[in-house]
């Protein structure tokens, strides 16, 4: 199954388990179903509670932040990540305060959904991955879509806590296939839950045992995918081996199974779309150097797009934007 | 016979996956009927019987398959249906078994070319590397009848197998090595990979078949287990020794202090500076390090392996297949129980029952690299 209608099928999951759920968002009703079909024929079987809206990043999420306080649970979604900036005031000074604020009194538990990431060529605002800007903020977790994180689990597990949440799915993984949980094997990788208990899973995606391998590599979302293809091509043509951890949330980042995998490996490569420098990536560095000072091999390594706006043109936005061959490189680095 | 098809229209999708069988094995289906779900890259569709009759499924549900093949055959009776799955099954039986999921790495492809090794001999499920063909090469180099061959020891000493060929073996060995009625022949090991290597010496002449074998032939007299980490593989070859009447045998350092009266079993691995005091009793194939010492009266049972350092006082006992880890103080009248498991560095002043681990909080002190200016060596 894709990702697009794996993720369809949680959201009417949702829908059909908890009355309480509210889809509003830009254009998501029928006939058009959202910019990316995601809502497609929901709003037909639940006219209510699948509600299209007026042209208004901020209006939307104050409405989702109203309703969350009266008891409902809104998932909003934002046609492009990029437009997460029109929320931004209603997410750090409102939705991720109110509960701490009133000091346990209320809660806010809206969900954001926003497709993100580029390599579609749509230029300098439809293209972006901004969720380093919002990682940082109290009270808000932050998680990313992946091809190995059961969606609806996902979904289950984030409307069972009260936190509000931005949850980030890169575009170019809405066409793609989604991994089956029932299956331990991902072609000829092996892969295992490593995830502390309570948390929400890692996953670990290995070719070799873990002690055969060079280097940890930390990647999300689409990412992970091209990581994954890398390690999987690296191992079949040179036997450099690394071990891939995939969290599914990003943010407050749960380190014991990286800090164990690098304890094993020895060196630590994080890879994500983001812009270079003040990212997710500088932050994991801090913790695991800090965590593993004295028993890295090599320092720790971080794979990012450059910090520039991403062109139109798919040649000049290959150049901006990370690439095979970054990771590539890094990894070869690693394990010379 | 029908076969049943997807129908493709769509020119981009060379394979599909069957999302979901609707009707199962064997049922009988009408004309029409929705029988499955299949996902191609471009559609999701619904397959429909193109004919009624009593169906088989040719593909399982969520795998990967070429369109162009039939996902299904329509039967007009089950013993026709019966038939054709038993001619598919001989079909497969002819032509070997289906070929495992493994896929070898490039330089495990140049290696096994290098090595004139047949990847397909070489079962793991996943990938297959350079050490996996290494140690294929290693054990098709040497065939069962290569295997060396015991060494050969003067009349009246007894002459002895050791049990795995890891650093264990090194201690065995040397212990060994200072008693003149006794002296290793033969280590084997069951990892093909160090078969035909010697260990200071002492070649490694095979797997456990082969102490079978060779004590059947009478090239040595009886056994020691050298292996130390894992009580569960000690056990076990003991049992194994006991149920083919292979006598085990004591490996004693010549500076472990041995006082009155102590009763020790068979099998027992005892390093140096070992002591055992007055009217202790010891079972069979323990592994005790260096620096144990069990004082007066204590009790230990069989199986049990203990790291360097572990002192007892009087009166303790110890049971089956107990672990002692590093450094560990036990009061008197202690009763360690069977299989229980005690970490480094405690000090046990009360009982342990049987299955129970003791778990103990280790402190290190802090390590940091040397800064050039603390470094000792540039004064």
């Amino acid at each position: 199954m894709i990702f697009a209608r794996a993720l369809r099928h949680s959201l009417r999951y949702a829908l059909e388990t908890n009355d309480r759920v509210i889809l509003l968002g830009e254009d998501i009703a029928d006939p058009y179903g959202g910019a990316f079909k995601i809502t497609q024929g929901l709003s037909t079987d639940f006219p209510e509670r699948v509600r299209t809206t007026p042209i208004s990043e901020a209006a939307i999420t104050g409405i989702a932040s109203g309703l969350a306080l009266a008891g409902y649970r809104p998932i909003v979604e934002i046609m492009f990540g990029d437009f997460l900036g029109l929320c931004f005031d209603q997410i750090i000074n409102h939705i991720s305060k109110y509960e701490a604020m009133y000091n346990g009194g209320v809660t806010c538990p809206v969900i954001i959904r926003s497709p993100s990431g580029g390599g579609r060529g749509y230029g300098p605002t439809h293209s972006q991955s901004l969720e380093k800007h919002f990682i940082g903020i109290p009270h808000l977790r932050t998680v990313a879509a992946s091809l190995y994180h059961d969606t609806r689990q996902v979904f289950d597990a984030l409307l069972k806590q009260t936190s509000p949440v931005l949850y980030v799915e890169h575009k170019l993984l809405y066409p793609l296939h989604v991994f089956d949980r029932d299956d331990k094997r991902l072609g000829i990788a092996t892969v295992n839950y490593v995830g502390s208990p309570g948390e929400m899973p890692t996953l670990s995606i290995d070719l070799v045992p873990r002690e055969q391998s060079v280097a940890t590599v930390v990647a999300y979302g689409y990412q992970a995918e091209v990581a994954r293809r890398v390690i999987e091509r690296l191992a079949l043509e040179s036997e450099l081996f690394a071990e891939l951890l995939v969290p599914a949330q990003i943010a407050p980042l749960d380190w014991k199974p990286i800090e164990e995998s690098v304890a094993a490996t020895g060196a630590l490569v994080v890879v994500e779309e983001g812009t270079a420098r003040w990212s997710w990536g500088s932050e994991i560095a801090a913790e695991i150097g800090s965590r593993l000072f004295g028993s890295l091999r090599h320092p720790i390594t971080l794979v990012s797009s450059r910090a520039d706006v991403i062109p139109s043109s798919r040649e000049l936005e290959a150049e901006v934007l990370i690439s095979e061959d970054r990771i590539e490189q890094a990894l070869r680095a690693v394990a010379r | 016979m029908k076969p049943v098809l997807v129908p493709t229209t769509d020119v981009n999708s060379e394979t599909g996956i069957v999302v979901e069988w609707h009707v199962a094995e064997g049922a009988s289906v009408d004309h029409g009927q929705v029988i499955a779900e299949v996902e191609t890259s471009k559609a999701l569709l619904d397959i429909v019987a193109t004919d009624g009759g009593i169906i088989h499924q040719a593909i399982a549900s969520r795998t990967v398959f070429e369109l162009t093949k039939p996902i299904a055959y329509l039967f007009d009776g089950v013993p026709e249906l019966e038939a054709f799955v038993r001619q598919q099954r001989l079909t497969e039986e002819k032509h070997g078994p289906t070929r495992s999921d493994a896929t070898a790495s490039e330089p495990a492809r140049q290696r096994a070319a290098g090595l004139g090794i047949d990847l397909e001999t070489i079962h793991v499920s996943g990938l297959i590397t350079v050490a996996h063909v290494e140690a294929a090469a290693r054990a098709a180099e040497i065939p069962t009848g290569a295997l060396p061959e015991p060494l050969e020891a003067q009349p009246g000493t007894q002459r002895i197998a050791i049990v795995g060929a890891g650093l264990g073996a090194t201690q065995v060995l040397d212990i060994l090595a200072a008693r003149e009625d006794r002296i290793a022949v033969a280590i084997v090991d069951d990892d093909i990979g160090l078969w035909a290597r010697d260990v200071m010496g002492v070649p490694v002449v095979g797997g456990r078949d082969r102490l079978l074998d060779l004590f059947e032939r009478g090239a040595f007299d009886s056994v020691v287990v050298s292996i130390s980490t894992s009580v569960p593989a000690r056990t076990q070859l003991r049992e194994l020794c006991e149920k083919n009447d292979i006598p085990l045998e004591n490996a004693i350092d010549p500076t472990a202090r041995i006082a009155a009266n102590v009763q020790i079993g068979t099998g027992n691995v005892i390093c140096a500076f070992c002591h055992f005091g007055v009217g202790v009793r010891v079972g069979d194939n323990n592994f005790i390090s260096a620096y144990n010492s069990f004082d007066h009266h204590s009790v230990l049972g069989s199986d049990i392996s203990t790291g360097p350092g572990c002192l007892t006082s009087g009166l303790v006992a110890i049971g089956d297949r107990v672990r002692l880890g590093t450094g560990i103080f036990v009061e008197p009248h202690v009763e360690i129980g069977d299989d229980a498991q005690v970490a480094s560095g405690s000090i046990l002043v009360g009982s342990v029952p049987a299955g129970h681990a003791v778990k103990r909080r280790v402190v290190t002190t802090t390590v940091v690299p040397i800064r050039r200016s603390m470094s000792p060596l540039e004064d």
